[in-house]
C-alpha cells in the first residue's frame, strides 16, 4: 500500500487555468520519489499541497491511510526543506533544529539529545551555538535538513534543495541528502528541474509538464526509455529526426537510416502505429560512430565542426536528415572539418517514439 | 599625490565647519555673561540655564512635545507594522499606489501638511488641541515606520514563516516567534526616528499649535520673537545634547544606520 496518496488533486490559481488538475500520484513508504520538470510545471504546487500550504479546489490528499486534505499545515507532521534555506536568522543552530520539537512540547532533556544526534547526523555537532549567519551555504542547507527531520515527520518534502549551491557542493549534498534518507528510512518526496540531480538522488522520478505526468519510472528507466517527445528532450537526447515507420513489430519497429533498414525500440501511447506513420527518433551524441568516407553502411554526412572535451571530441555533422552532434572518444581517428564521413548508428540505444500529432496526422493522412 | 589630499582636507574642514560652526557659536554664547546674544561670549555664568527651567512656557511645553513624540511614535508604529508586513508579504493590485500613498508626508512641504490639516480639523469643528497636534504627528510619522519597518523585514526570507508552521507552529505564533524577533531592530529605529522627528518638529505643531498647548521647538521660536537672551541658546545646547545621546545610545544598541 502506498504510503502517500495524492488523488485528483486540482489546484488553480487563476478561474478556470487549473495549475493541476486531477493529478494523482503515490509514493510507496521509504522511497524517494522526485517530482522532474521545468518552472510552471506543477511540481512546486503539487509539493506545497502536500504541505498544506495550498488548499486544493478538489482531489485527497492521504498520508499513511489519514485524509490530511483538510488538516492545517501546523497540524501534518511533514518536514520541509526550502530551496532558501528559511533558517531563522535570530536562532542558533541548535535553537533552529530545537524549533520543531519545542512546538510539540517535548521534554527538555528529549529535545537536547534528539537535536544533539540531528547535528551529529549532518555532521555539524561543533557548531550548535553558531547562527545561520556564520554558516556556508552548505552548512546551512545541512541545519535545515536537521531541522526538517529531528521531528521524525511522516513525510519530508524538498523544494529545489541544491538550487542555491554551487557545483561540487551540490554532489556532495545529493549524496548526503539521499544518505539521511535511506538511514531514517522517509517517505520523501523531492522537487527538482534538475535531471542529473533526479536520477543520482530517486528510487523512482516522476516527469511532469504543464500540470501532468509524462512519464514516472526508475531513474534509469527515464534516461534510457523515454516515452515522450517532452522526456527525450528533457533527459538530454541531443538528436532526433522525424522518418517513415516501414514495418512494425511487438518490440521493434524498423526505418531507415542512409537507405539500409534499422531496427529501434519503439513507444506510442496510441497503439500499434501503422505502416507508414511518422516516428520522431531520438539518440544521445555517444550513441553513434563516424568512419571515413562514404563507402560503409550508415548515413553519410560531413563534419562541419569539431570541438575538444578532453576525453572527448564532439563533431557536428551535416547530413540529408538533418545535422546531429556525435561525441567520439578523442583516441578515435580525428576528422577535421569539410571530411566525408559515415554516421553508424548503435540501434539498441536509440528509440522511436510516436506521438499523437503522428498518430493525428496518420489518421487524417 | 600630496596636493589631492591638501585639497580634501581643506574642503573637509570648510565642510565641518558650517556643519558644526553654528553649534559651536551657540555652545559658547549660552554660557556668556551679556544680556543679549553675543560671539565671543564675555564673562561665564550658568545663569541662562537655570533660566530655562524658571521659565514655565518652556518646561509645560516640553512635557507636551515628550508626551506628543511618544504617543504619536507608539502609535504610528502599531499602525505601521501591519502595513510594512502586507506590502513585503503580499503582492497585491495597487501596492504601488499604497506605498506612494504612505510616503505622500515625506514628499509634501510640511507647512503645506500643517496649514492643510489646520485647515480640515477646523472643518470637522471643535478638537482638543492636543488630539489635533497627535493626528498630525502620528500622519507625518507614519510613513516613516512604514518604511523602516519594511527595510528590516526585506531582509528576511518570506519563506522562514512557512518554514515555522510546518514545523508546527499556528500562523500566530509563527509570526511571534519567528518574524516579530527579526523586526525588533527596525522597530527600534523607527521608534528613535519617529520620537526625534516628532520631538523636532515646527511646521506641523506651529500650525495646530493652539492656546495653553504649544510644542517646545514652537515655544523657543515665539520666546525668539520678544527676547534676545542667551536662554535660547542654552535651551538649543540642552536639546542638541539630548538628541545626541538618544540616537547615540540606538547607534551602539540596535545599529540604527542599517536602516535610515
Amino acid at each position: 500500500m502506498p504510503y502517500l496518496e495524492i488523488h485528483d488533486l486540482t489546484v488553480s490559481y487563476e478561474k478556470n487555468q487549473p495549475t493541476l488538475e486531477r493529478f494523482s500520484l503515490n509514493v510507496e513508504q521509504g522511497e524517494l520519489l522526485s517530482l522532474l520538470g521545468p518552472s510552471g510545471c506543477g511540481k512546486t504546487t503539487t509539493l506545497r499541497s502536500v504541505a498544506g500550504f495550498i488548499q486544493p479546489d478538489a482531489g485527497r490528499i492521504v498520508i499513511n491511510g489519514r485524509d490530511y486534505t483538510h488538516l492545517p499545515p501546523n497540524q501534518r507532521d511533514i518536514g520541509l526543506v526550502f530551496q532558501s534555506y528559511a533558517l531563522f536568522p535570530h536562532l542558533t543552530v541548535f535553537n533552529n533544529v530545537a524549533f520543531g520539537l519545542r512546538m510539540r512540547r517535548i521534554p527538555k532533556k528529549e529535545i537536547y539529545s534528539r537535536v544533539a544526534n540531528a547535528l551529529k547526523m549532518v555532521g555539524l555537532e561543533a557548531f550548535a551555538d553558531r547562527r545561520p549567519a556564520q554558516l556556508s551555504g552548505g552548512q546551512q542547507q545541512r541545519v535545515a535538513l536537521a531541522r526538517a527531520t529531528v521531528i521524525e515527520p511522516q513525510v519530508l518534502l524538498l523544494d529545489e534543495p541544491l538550487s542555491n549551491l554551487d557545483a561540487g557542493l551540490r554532489v556532495t549534498m545529493r549524496q548526503e541528502i539521499r544518505r539521511l534518507q535511506q538511514q531514517l528510512g522517509i517517505t520523501t518526496l523531492y522537487v527538482t528541474h534538475d535531471q542529473v540531480e533526479a536520477m543520482t538522488i530517486s528510487d523512482r522520478v516522476v516527469v511532469m509538464n504543464q500540470g501532468e505526468i509524462e512519464q514516472m519510472g526508475t531513474p534509469e528507466n527515464i534516461f534510457s526509455a523515454p516515452e515522450t517527445v517532452f522526456v527525450a528532450d528533457f533527459m538530454g537526447f541531443d538528436n532526433h529526426f522525424n522518418t517513415e515507420v516501414v514495418s512494425v513489430g511487438d518490440s521493434k519497429l524498423t526505418a531507415t537510416w542512409g537507405g539500409a533498414p534499422i531496427q529501434l525500440r519503439w513507444h506510442s501511447k496510441f497503439g500499434s502505429p501503422r505502416p507508414g506513420a511518422r516516428a520522431e527518433i531520438f539518440f544521445r551524441a555517444d550513441n553513434a560512430s563516424l568512419v571515413a568516407g562514404t563507402e560503409a553502411t550508415g548515413l553519410a554526412g560531413q563534419v562541419i565542426l569539431h570541438t575538444f572535451h578532453g576525453n572527448e571530441l564532439q563533431y557536428l555533422v551535416d547530413t540529408e536528415v538533418g545535422e546531429f552532434s556525435i561525441m567520439q572518444d578523442s583516441d578515435s581517428e580525428r576528422f577535421e572539418a569539410g571530411a566525408a564521413v559515415t554516421v553508424q548508428p548503435h540501434t539498441q540505444k536509440w528509440i522511436a517514439i510516436i506521438e499523437e500529432t503522428a498518430a493525428r496526422r496518420q489518421r487524417k493522412e | 599625490m600630496p596636493m589631492v589630499s591638501r585639497w580634501m582636507y581643506i574642503s573637509l574642514v570648510i565642510l565641518y565647519s558650517f556643519l558644526l560652526g553654528p553649534f559651536i557659536i551657540i555652545f559658547m554664547a549660552s554660557f556668556g555673561a551679556n544680556a543679549t546674544m553675543a560671539f565671543p561670549p564675555q564673562g561665564f555664568t550658568l545663569d541662562w540655564f537655570a533660566n530655562v527651567f524658571e521659565t514655565s512656557q518652556f518646561i509645560d511645553s516640553f512635557w507636551i512635545s515628550l508626551h506628543l513624540a511618544l504617543l504619536s511614535t507608539i502609535v504610528s508604529l502599531v499602525m505601521g507594522m501591519p502595513v510594512a508586513y502586507a506590502l513585503t508579504r503580499f503582492q497585491f493590485a495597487a501596492s504601488g499606489l499604497v506605498e506612494t500613498i504612505f510616503s505622500a508626508p515625506i514628499l509634501v512641504p510640511g507647512l503645506v501638511i500643517g496649514f492643510a490639516m489646520l485647515n480640515f480639523f477646523v472643518l470637522l469643528g471643535d478638537m482638543r488641541v492636543m488630539t489635533g497636534l497627535f493626528i498630525g504627528h502620528t500622519a507625518i510619522l507614519f510613513p516613516y515606520s512604514v518604511r523602516v519597518i519594511s527595510a528590516s523585514l526585506r531582509n528576511l526570507d518570506p519563506y522562514v514563516e512557512d518554514a515555522a508552521v510546518s514545523l508546527g507552529a499556528n500562523r500566530l505564533r509563527g509570526f511571534l516567534l519567528v518574524v516579530l524577533p527579526n523586526m525588533q531592530a527596525g522597530i527600534a529605529a523607527a521608534f528613535v526616528l519617529g520620537f526625534i522627528t516628532s520631538f523636532n518638529n515646527v511646521p506641523v505643531s506651529l500650525f495646530l499649535s493652539g492656546p495653553g498647548v504649544t510644542t517646545l521647538p514652537v515655544s523657543m521660536l515665539s520666546y525668539l520673537e520678544y527676547y534676545f537672551d542667551p536662554t535660547i541658546a542654552a535651551l538649543s545646547t540642552l536639546l542638541v545634547i539630548f538628541t545626541v545621546v538618544l540616537v547615540q545610545t540606538a547607534e551602539r544598541v540596535l545599529g540604527l544606520s542599517q536602516f535610515v
